[in-house]
């Protein structure tokens, strides 16, 4: 194999590999990055076996071919290589690949291309088109409410939901959880609902965060595939049911408490510093046209902050690990959000106010005072 | 922990450091030691010694009475901790547990190693003291995490556990206490590797059942696991009835008797309940339970009882004759999954 191509198409495209790549290289072709050279285009592919990328980029290829090459390790030297040409070249007896460009030239070490996976081919499964921007909007919406390590492993991911006129994601750790529709004019039939692991979305997040494209959706009989441009993301999905998460949107919360957005992060924000480490709480005290927002720890003493807000009910006191309530004020755009409230041991709910051209709800569970 | 309650009112109480204190009861009544510091077992103070005996031997002795709650949450920290490196942590007391590391999630290969890490984490999360024992059993890692005390670290590698047999008295067992040790001394048994001398016979006529327990022991034998599962506690009430009731009244009344009973059961404890759970065994003994949880916790007696009788109605009780009512609370917020995180779940079912 023998192509030409530019340091910066390349760089572009191989950024994306990175973080689908094997870190725990326990099957050492996952930490490769296959490339494959015909007509006048190189195709990139990498997997972890849960996730796959495939991509391309223009090239001068000299001879076809394909090889496999170390992803850290070919990003790295080809993003530190002066902008022009890169040179990539099987070496004589085809153990090393040649990767050149201005005066650097190196030589790196191949794994068989035989080795690398074969990957689920696309075809036949219910189809889609999505607004690239809807879709990254949901990923950034739910994302951080999916849960760590968990033995429940369904709840390692985010549900997507699919029908004619919209799209829900949803995620949950048991503690919160993130629930957001957006419009949807797609077709009838429409209808697909898959759990999306955690690594996906993150991807996802990535492939979508330049511009506004379309995305062509496909759900395969174990997998999903994402056409983002010339991009192809290619996601096992987790096998298992959702919790019916409906059950614990509250309906009967009372007590409604609007916030300039800005000003309740900065006041949680500051008030968490001397909060307990390790469960980062934080109260809000409710009363008559304000809340106090206050925390305190043996270790480090005690902080508090008021906000004036406008509130007539009864004085209540809730209390919230901190994270949690940051993790939601970062990604709405709004400059007002709302806390409902009904008790201080009851699923509380925030929600952007004004939120255009989708619907989010961001359910919490306080903790005990 | 090192004298744990004691420890924890030093820390919390500048003016109580460096001298000797007594967690526990009033000298003048019955009270008893709980907990004695160190400065406070030179005197020879103790715990389960009456207090007013610890007054005694150690005249300037201050007393402090037990908060309790505050031991429970500082308990509850060091339990997270443990629960971080291994599910399969069984604890003893408040300040007590074995835990099995052979597998632990930080993935370090020595048991040392996590003792270590694990002191460190204790000391820094509570700025409190722990002392360990390192072993291939629970009766010798006990043991051992007695040997250096307060700080302390000890080891007994599989190669070394004969030598460290030989070197313990009868009494370092646990579960030979003062009366049975004297016994042990009186038929010439002063160290625990004596025992292997006798028959298991000779051993009966002089301990009875604990005998073949104490023989494993001498040959460092314990083959009991770390059980990581505690009991659910909860508390129920039920009756069964010498004839069968059948009238929807009486039903009822029942079922709202044993509900406030339960209620006052949790009120008398302090404690408060999640879920609500009844039983109804019909005539021809088949038996069915219904039970109800909430996210708020619950120890009203109005309450449990509306939820019981509400559950009643799930049941096809007075329509069949019943011989047998129950009513039971359960999650309460002791259990100590729930404890160790002030956070709720989110009710999903």
């Amino acid at each position: 194999m023998e192509l030409v191509a530019r340091k910066a198409d390349l760089v572009r495209e191989l950024q994306f590999f990175q973080q689908i790549v094997e870190r725990k290289n326990t099957i050492p072709i996952l930490a490769n990055v296959l490339l494959e050279a015909s007509g006048n285009e190189v195709t990139l592919l990498a997997t972890d076996l849960e996730v796959a990328l495939r991509s391309r980029c223009e090239a001068a290829v000299g001879k076809p071919g394909s090889v496999t090459l170390p992803a850290k390790k070919f990003y790295e030297v080809v993003r530190s290589l002066p902008d022009g040409d890169v040179n990539i070249e099987t070496d004589k007896g085809g153990t090393t690949v040649k990767v050149s460009g201005g005066q650097f030239s190196s030589k790196m070490p191949t794994l068989p291309r035989e080795d690398f996976p074969s990957l689920p081919e696309a075809g036949g499964g219910a189809k889609a088109t999505i607004k690239g921007k809807s879709l990254a909007q949901m990923v950034a919406k739910t994302q951080f409410a999916i849960t760590g390590e968990d033995t429940r492993y369904y709840l390692n991911g985010a549900q997507f939901v699919l029908r004619a006129d919209s799209m829900t994601f949803v995620a949950t750790d048991g503690h919160r959880l993130a629930l957001v529709n957006v419009n949807h004019e797609g077709a009838k039939g429409d209808e697909i609902k898959a759990i999306l692991p955690r690594k996906t979305l993150a991807e996802l997040g990535r492939l979508l965060a330049d511009g506004d494209v379309e995305v062509k959706y496909e759900r395969g009989e174990n997998h999903l595939f994402f056409e983002i441009g010339p991009r192809l993301l290619i996601s096992r999905m987790i096998d298992g049911q959702f919790p019916a998460y409906e059950k614990v949107i509250p309906k009967g919360n009372d007590k409604h408490v609007e916030f300039e957005r800005d000003r309740l992060t900065q006041a949680v924000k500051r008030v968490a510093i001397l909060s307990n480490e390790r469960s980062r709480a934080v109260k809000m005290v409710l009363d008559k046209g304000k809340v106090e927002v206050t925390s305190s720890s043996p270790e480090f003493g005690e902080a508090r902050e008021p906000i004036a807000i406008e509130y007539t009910g009864p004085a209540l006191t809730i209390c919230f690990n901190a994270q949690y309530v940051l993790d939601f004020l970062a990604v709405v755009e709004t400059d007002v959000v709302a806390l409902e409230l009904k008790d201080d041991v009851s699923q509380a709910v925030m929600k952007p106010v004004g939120a255009d051209g989708y619907d989010y709800t961001y359910v919490i569970m306080p903790m005990r005072v | 922990m090192d004298a744990f309650y004691a420890s924890v009112e030093q820390r919390d109480n500048p003016a109580l450091r460096g001298r000797p204190v007594a967690v526990g009861g009033d000298p003048t009544t019955r009270g008893v030691v709980a907990a004695a510091s160190y400065e406070a077992r030179t005197f020879g103070v103790r715990s389960a010694i009456p207090m007013s005996r610890a007054v005694r031997l150690c005249p300037s002795l201050v007393i402090v009475r037990p908060d309790f709650q505050k031991y429970r949450a500082v308990s509850q920290q060091v339990f997270a901790l443990f629960r971080e490196v291994t599910p399969l942590v069984e604890p003893l007391s408040l300040d007590e547990a074995y835990l099995d590391v052979t597998a632990n999630s930080w993935g370090e290969p020595l048991g040392v190693t996590v003792a270590r890490r694990l002191k460190d984490a204790i000391k820094e999360t509570t700025r409190l003291t722990a002392s360990a024992g390192v072993a291939p059993n629970k009766f010798l890692a006990k043991i051992a995490s007695g040997w250096k005390k307060p700080d302390g670290l000890t080891v007994v590698a599989p190669e070394r556990v004969e030598l460290f047999l030989k070197g313990l008295p009868v009494d370092a067992l646990w579960g030979v206490g003062p009366v049975t040790a004297a016994k042990l001394r009186e038929h010439g048994i002063d160290k625990l590797t004596d025992v292997r001398t006798r028959s298991q016979a000779d051993l009966e006529a002089v301990v009875g059942s604990l005998a073949p327990w104490l023989i494993d022991l001498a040959h460092g034998r314990d083959e009991r696991r770390v059980q990581p599962n505690r009991p659910s506690k909860s508390s129920s009430s039920e009756r069964t009835y010498a004839t069968d009731l059948s009238g929807m009244s009486e039903i009822r009344q029942e079922i709202d008797k044993m509900a406030r009973d339960v209620a006052a059961w949790l009120q008398k404890r302090g404690i408060t309940a999640r879920t609500v759970t009844i039983k109804v065994r019909y005539s021809d003994f088949t038996t069915v339970t219904r039970s109800h949880s909430t996210p708020l916790l619950t120890d009203d007696a109005d309450a449990i009882a509306a939820r019981a009788l509400a559950l009643l109605a799930k049941t096809e009780a007075g329509a069949r004759p019943v011989r047998l009512l129950g009513v039971g609370v359960h999650n309460l917020d002791t259990d100590e999954d729930e404890a160790p995180s002030a956070e709720l779940k989110l009710p999903f079912s």
